[in-house]
């Protein structure tokens, strides 16, 4: 895993509710918090 | 799914009540694996959390593997932490408007909009807010939607007798209404 103090590498991702997501949006607004958790079924 | 919670008030300052779900699908996995995450043999991302500041810099990163269970008030003091120690200033958390009126909702059985609306509905607590009514299964609701609306089209939101269809827009008026999350880029 990436170690603490590095810079936390951008994505760009849809969330559920149909917007797209990005880290970078949060740039010098919020901290964030990623959850990253197993993929539990496939999506269709 | 996980449903999972972080009371912490800058996370809440991110989505209200709810939070966003993201699918990182697309190539598979490549959001987790970028931070370390992927695990390439299971063919699964880790259960693992990252929290970064409003510099872009991970501040903390853990495991509880695949089957572990997040200690979520372990980690909301540790967002409390990294919020109390960042130097710098954010710009005001906004308090988001509300949702205001009658709430009614119309959905359908089989149906996967009707599906998203109720998960939204849901995911931000608003089924002691919002009348659902299943058209599918109760006939005086088919007809008050259709008298309504002139047709049976479901999902339908009615905000104080007027009604609102597509599902998009419905969450839409959901989600800004209460967690100020789906707001117009400034």
């Amino acid at each position: 895993m990436l170690a603490v103090g590095s810079k936390a590498p951008d994505f760009k991702l849809q969330d559920h509710f149909g917007r797209e997501v990005t880290l970078s949006q949060f740039q010098g607004k919020r901290h964030v918090m990623l959850l990253f958790y197993p993929l539990d079924f496939t999506p269709t | 799914m996980d449903s999972v919670y972080c009371h912490a008030n800058w996370a809440q300052s991110l989505g209200g009540i709810s939070f966003p779900l993201l699918s990182d699908f697309n190539p598979k996995g490549a959001v987790a694996a970028s931070y370390g995450l992927y695990l390439e043999q299971a063919g699964i991302t880790d259960r693992a959390t990252v929290i970064i500041d409003a510099d872009g810099y991970v501040r903390h990163i853990s495991s509880v593997t695949p089957s572990g269970e997040r200690d979520l008030a372990e980690l909301a003091g540790l967002c409390e932490e990294v919020a109390e120690g960042y130097r710098g200033d954010l710009p005001p958390v906004e308090t988001p408007p509300g949702l205001e009126g009658k709430l009614e909702l119309y959905v359908k059985s089989g149906c996967g909009f009707s599906k998203a609306v109720l998960l939204a509905r849901d995911n931000l607590h608003l089924e002691d807010r919002i009348e659902t009514h299943n058209v599918s299964e109760d006939a005086a609701a088919l007809s008050v939607l259709r008298d309504l609306t002139g047709k049976e089209q479901a999902p339908c939101l009615v905000v104080d007798g007027r009604p609102m269809l597509e599902s998009q827009d419905i969450i839409r008026h959901l989600v800004t209404r209460v967690t100020g999350w789906w707001t117009p880029e400034k």
